[in-house]
């Protein structure tokens, strides 16, 4: 009988073949067993450049051409290697102090091993992007090198071994194999390989073995700076080598084990959602999650867990006679936590007295009350499935510092986040004389049971506290705003004649291929005072037969941006050009953005026309989309457009075209405001600069003109028009945006306020609804209070969003705030990239060019959505902090009186808004007068009454008169504006 | 987990430690069920059949053993050699649940295992001399035991080698392997370098086509693609593929050779039935 059976030793081949077995499980919580084969060899180069065998040895792709040796013949030496070294570090070392090897004083010539790769990767997908862009810098010399699959290197699991353990004899045997593999070489300096580190068993076993082998501190210590490196070691690290000493004392509860939490959320019993902490009080956090309608809250340091504002977290619901309403007390950290000892954290009881008292009053109120309607189920984390982790801006808490010896030794201080909702961070320096009174970098490595505060390390300083370079930089930092120089592989993109390109001058070169010749259109751009960077410009004419030729001609950026170049990557990751006060950081290179793009006047550009025939009521009767040479006849500022306007005087065509427009775009709007478009409002407020110090001189709210609303209304039609013809041509893969209808329950709060306070009602069954009621929010005495409400009514509202066509019914294309089927955005490709995407999008729908893959392919198309949600979001955010700290800038020395309106009430304190200025500040009790008043707080009518030492009354809604000063909040770090209360009006 | 296809360009290795140009180790065997006219067993890398061959047999006992159901849907989707007075040509794949890792059973109507059928019998027929078999029917059974990637390639590798034992005429091997590229469709990348023999993880993350050749020859009689790749990149993948087949082939008439020399020596086939010209070293 034949069989199939055989022995593999006869298979000359089966000494070099392996296979690994993986054990994963699914989302679906399915076990699979994956086996894969890994064929073993030996034409695995060292990329030592001392290395004559490997040389000759290396491997090709398939044009034939080799890859270049990475490790130098010359590497550095330290005091203990004085011979010059390479770096094998193992995966901990990695994940710990990635910030080390990014240096560029210290970590040349590392081996980065295969094994120790793919544990980054399964640990830290961010971490595992910055070591492959380590490798991949010429400077540094990273070399990844496959010990896996190096037959000399290749180790298999022992029977019981665990898997650690048997990445760890991996790691020391490659780092033998090449020690072993150099001083074959018969160089004259036979560089130490030497591995890193923190694990004390590993580190013994190499030594026993005979492998030079290092810590990650004894290491840095025999570096030239290595004092000032020694800080960027990551707290955790030193941990490793004192946990065992410390006292099993443990402040928080333990996590639950991955398993338990995901067996707990499938079976209903936990719940998995996004940890969110109060802007006013550190102590209460909310999560919300789909098995409840309202979010969840989570009081208190011991119920929060050591969770962190951003972190996915999995909670468990507390018995319902733990339920409460949220918070209605101001809890600040700084306050309440103040002169703790950073260095005595052990043995002091774990939740301090004071912020006990603080939250008893609070649970006493609550109980106190009968009304079970309002109180909102609570909840505690058990555990945390990923953390959102970044690095923190901050400064360092002078009170935490101790006065004792300033020498150079390691101190322990506390670090305060610029962000409010970031708990303080523990950090352990060499330099606290020279950190004290700066903005520095940190970031966050641990934060373990035994510790009240999550501990981190030193990245780097930014400057002064309050230097504007320092301060914009910190903001920078903290929005994530890509705010470096564009590389020299972008730039090399930009065309070559820079600043002499012009269109061709024959309508038979290339680059007229297929475009409408527009030139002779009376065509111009209305913008912002100063806008440099002109994305749109517009036309009107009549049409014999008495209806309306309009055009919206857009800047052709994707003639200039091709796709999936280097300037192409860029302008993705970076999303969109940031706006700050002073300061523009542009997604697009300043050539193409502000001169060979922007449609200036007078000179001829190409552009990406819509043209519609619109009927005198505005219809849309047709429209066709074509690439275009235009030539803009004049750039207006608003003002001098609505000025023009209004001069009878003037009855040039190009004036009157822009009348026609302005009629045609007010039946645009209104019939926009018909199918319920919401005017929203934020508090926009203009600052004033000196154009020659770049002070701020002024702070000024914005004028709203006739003429922007033109301009919006003929964007908003082309963006729709845009949007349904890309989505025809592109059904599973075309970028739109989409603005959710927001939850009922996100306005109960507003609602009951204004039904408790002035009787009205907001009705919320449909925007059109939600429209018509906020149109009847008026206070007869008091005209700026319907904006008040509209402004509280937008923070109820859902972020619209950019999304792919394919991941959404095509019912929930819609965009709530504009009361539109289907919309994206198109007419801004110099400062958006999703408007670029669109734009190559349309360019193939109307076969002006191929599809290129980049922009059908669903995938690529769902990260690039991903990444812009993040950056416009941040870019918003960032513009906000900028104008804040610049109106707290312009006030800098001065007090003015300012009317104000109260939109939050606290039993300790309320907010107020001031519309001059569009800022808003908590005033608490305790800065009303000296001592604090005794105050008495009715939650149902939101009234504050105050008695003792001063009496007043506030209540929500309340026009109040405020003296404006700046600050430095002492918290923060940051200027800010201060309130105080003058009187009630 | 190990690192994805997307490593490839820091060392020009892919996911398993091979090169661009390498093949899997194949391994094969004939007769391995000597009660049948004709079998065989092969693997590439791990993804592992088994071929019996039946026939030719007159066509009344076309359905044959248990695999008549889905020759019906071979011969539906209009399997080769139909053509009146040669023999047909009907192929069924059987896929076993735990041959690959989400252990789904996928029926005999599934849509991809029906054009696997059709495209191995058409592929088969172009090589068999089917008219030396008028009014008979060839029945190739072929099951998968494990899988991991190039499934096509390996199942057509298989058929030959089996209708080789069967002793059925046919012009050449019909060696077929996979060809692939080292980076996606949407990276849009010019210089990808292609690929040789894809594995299942590489299936997954990057574009890649099947091709079968007729022997020693650059004549190709299978090229499928079913994912989404720039022309340019095609030639040089086509160039590879086509370079495999060639590996394969010689690997293929390795095992039959050895094979045959064993029989002899075993005693097992009279010198002299048609083999004296073979030439056995
Ligand atoms: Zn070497």
């Amino acid at each position: 009988m034949a069989s199939l059976k055989r022995s593999l030793d006869r298979d000359p081949l089966a000494a070099s073949i392996s296979s690994k077995v993986y054990v994963r499980s699914t989302k679906s919580g399915k076990v699979q067993k994956i086996v894969r084969e890994v064929y073993l060899r030996r034409d695995i180069p060292c990329s030592s450049k001392l290395c004559q065998s490997c040389l000759q040895a290396a491997p090709r792709d398939a044009a034939g051409r080799p890859i270049p040796f990475v490790l130098s013949d010359k590497p550095a030496g330290t005091s203990k290697f004085p011979q010059g070294h390479y770096l094998v570090p193992d995966t901990n070392a990695f994940l710990n102090a990635m910030d080390l090897f990014e240096q560029a004083s210290a970590f040349y010539d590392v081996v980065v091993l295969q094994v120790v790769l793919e544990e980054v990767r399964n640990r830290s997908l961010p971490l595992y992007n910055r070591l492959i862009s380590l490798t991949k810098s010429e400077e540094k010399r990273f070399y990844v090198f496959f010990n896996e699959f190096r037959l000399e290197t290749h180790v298999a699991r022992l029977e019981g071994e665990s898997v650690n353990d048997r990445n760890d004899r991996a790691v020391r045997k490659a780092t033998k194999w090449y020690s072993e593999h150099l001083a074959r070489t018969k160089a004259k300096k036979v560089p130490a390989v030497v591995m890193l580190s923190n694990d004390r068993d590993n580190l013994r076993k190499a030594r026993d073995e005979g492998i030079p082998a290092c810590s990650m501190s004894e290491y840095v210590k025999q570096l030239k700076d290595g004092d000032r490196l020694l800080d960027l070691i990551p707290e955790s690290e030193e941990g490793e080598f004192t946990k065992e000493k410390r006292t099993g004392e443990n402040l928080y509860p333990e996590y639950f084990t991955m398993s338990k939490m995901m067996t707990g959320v499938k079976a209903g019993l936990l719940h998995q959602g996004t940890f969110n902490v109060s802007p006013y009080n550190y102590l209460e956090g909310s999560i919300r999650v789909p098995a409840f309608p309202k979010s969840l809250i989570i009081l208190g340091r011991e119920n929060i867990n050591r969770a962190i504002d951003g972190d996915l977290v999995v909670v468990e619901i507390l018995p319902k006679d733990q339920w409460k309403s949220p918070s209605t007390k101001v809890i600040e950290e700084d306050a309440v936590t103040k002169n703790e000892n950073p260095d005595a954290e052990v043995g002091e009881d774990f939740v301090s007295e004071k912020e006990r008292k603080a939250l008893q009053e609070e649970v006493k109120r609550t109980q106190s009350k009968t009304t079970e309607g309002h109180a909102q189920p609570t909840a505690k984390v058990v555990g945390v499935i990923k953390r959102n982790w970044r690095q923190y801006v901050g400064h360092i808490d002078q009170s935490s510092v101790s006065q004792s010896g300033q020498g150079r030794k390691q101190d322990t201080v506390f670090v305060i986040p610029m962000d409010k909702k970031i708990p303080k961070i523990r950090l352990r320096t060499r330099q606290v004389a020279e950190l004290v009174g700066k903005r520095i970098l940190v970031a966050i490595d641990a934060w373990d049971r035994g510790s009240r505060h999550p501990s981190g390390h030193f990245i780097r300083s930014l400057g002064e506290l309050e230097t504007k370079a320092a301060e914009t930089e910190a903001l920078l930092l903290e929005y994530d705003v890509q705010y470096r120089p564009f590389p020299k592989t972008v730039l090399d993109c930009l065309p070559q004649e820079g600043h002499g390109w012009k269109v061709p001058e024959s309508t038979d070169d290339a680059g007229w291929r297929d475009r409408a010749d527009l030139r002779d259109l009376l065509i111009c751009s209305i913008d912002p005072i100063g806008c440099q960077d002109i994305d749109d410009a517009l036309h009107s004419r009549p049409l014999p037969n008495g209806n309306v030729e309009v055009g919206v001609h857009i800047a052709d950026v994707s003639h200039f941006v091709k796709p999936n170049n280097a300037m192409d990557m860029e302008a993705s990751v970076r999303g969109t050009t940031v706006y700050l006060v002073d300061k523009r950081i542009d997604m697009l290179p300043m050539l193409l953005g502000t001169d060979l793009c922007s449609l200036k006047p007078y000179v001829e550009r190409y552009a990406f026309s819509v043209i519609w025939e619109l009927s005198p009521d505005a219809d849309i009767v047709n429209v066709r989309f074509t690439k275009s040479v235009i030539k803009s006849r004049e750039a207006f500022s608003y003002e001098q457009a609505q000025l023009r306007v209004d001069d009878a005087s003037q009855q040039d065509e190009l004036t009157l075209s822009i009348r026609t427009l302005l009629e045609l775009s007010k039946k645009l709007k209104q019939r926009r405001i018909e199918a319920g478009a919401l005017s929203l409002s934020s508090p926009e407020v203009k600052v004033q600069m000196e154009s020659e110090t770049s002070d701020p001189i002024d702070v000024k709210t914005k004028e709203h003109l006739a003429t922007m609303s033109l301009v919006e209304e003929f964007m908003l039609l082309a963006n729709t028009t845009v949007a349904a013809k890309i989505y025809d041509a592109f059904p599973q893969t075309a970028i739109l945006r989409r603005h959710g209808a927001p939850p009922k329950t996100n306005f109960d709060e507003l609602a009951n306020q204004l039904k408790v306070k002035k009787g009205m009602e907001l009705s919320i069954e449909s925007s059109r609804a939600l429209a018509d009621s906020l149109d009847t929010c008026v206070d007869p005495k008091e005209p700026f209070f319907n904006t008040l409400i509209r402004i509280m009514a937008t923070r109820c509202m859902m972020a619209a969003e950019y999304f792919c066509s394919g991941t959404q019914a095509y019912d929930d294309f819609r965009h709530y705030g504009l009361a539109s089927e289907i919309y994206t955005h198109f007419t801004s490709p110099i400062r958006r990239y999703a408007d670029l995407v669109a734009h190559r999008q349309l360019a193939a729908a109307i076969e002006y060019e191929p599809v290129h893959p980049s922009v059908r392919s669903r995938g690529r198309l769902e990260a690039v959505c991903k990444n812009i949600n993040v950056r416009h979001r941040n870019a918003q955010l960032a513009g906000r902090a900028s104008i804040a700290y610049y109106v707290g800038q312009s006030l800098r020395g001065k007090a003015t009186e300012e009317d104000g309106f109260v939109i939050k009430i606290f039993s300790n304190g309320f907010v107020v808004l001031v519309p001059r200025f569009g800022i808003e500040s908590l005033i608490r009790l305790r800065d009303i007068a000296e001592p604090e008043p005794e105050a008495t707080f009715d939650a149902e009518n939101y009234v504050l009454t105050t008695a003792g030492s001063r009496e007043v009354r506030v209540e929500l809604f309340q026009k109040v008169r405020v003296k404006v000063t700046d600050q430095k909040d002492e918290a923060t770090g940051k200027r800010g504006v201060k309130m105080e209360l003058i009187r009630t009006l | 987990m190990p690192l994805d296809t997307s490593a490839y360009n820091l060392a020009l290795l892919r996911v398993d430690g091979r090169r661009w140009n390498e093949l899997r180790r194949i391994h094969a065997q004939i007769r391995t069920q000597p009660a049948a006219d004709g079998s065989s067993y092969l693997e590439m890398g791990h993804t592992k059949v088994m071929c019996v061959v039946t026939g030719p047999s007159e066509s009344g006992a076309r359905r044959v053993g248990t695999t008549g159901g889905a020759a019906a849907g071979a011969l539906g989707s209009g399997g080769g050699g139909s053509r009146d007075g040669d023999a047909e040509v009907v192929v069924s794949v059987v896929l076993a649940g735990f041959s690959s890792v989400d252990r789904k059973r996928r029926g005999r109507n599934d849509k991809g295992i029906l054009e696997l059928q059709s495209t191995i019998s058409s592929a088969l027929s172009s090589s068999l001399h089917t008219h030396l078999y008028p009014r008979s029917t060839i029945s190739i059974s072929l099951h998968v035991l494990s899988q991991d990637g190039s499934l096509l390639a390996a199942l057509l590798n298989a058929a030959t080698l089996a209708c080789i034992d069967a002793g059925i005429a046919m012009t050449d091997y019909v060696a077929a392997c996979t060809a692939g590229s080292t980076s996606t469709y949407a990276a849009n990348d010019e210089k990808a370098d292609p690929l040789l023999d894809m594995n299942h993880q590489e299936e997954q993350e990057l574009p890649g086509l099947t091709v079968a050749t007729l022997g020693q020859s650059d004549r190709v009689i299978v090229l499928v693609c079913e994912s989404r790749v720039q022309v340019s990149r095609l030639e040089g993948m086509l160039a590879v593929g086509v370079d495999g087949c060639k590996q394969v082939r010689d690997i293929m008439d390795k095992v039959v050779r050895e094979k045959g020399r064993r029989m002899l020596e075993e005693g097992a086939i009279e010198k002299g039935v048609g083999l004296e010209d073979m030439d056995l070293d």
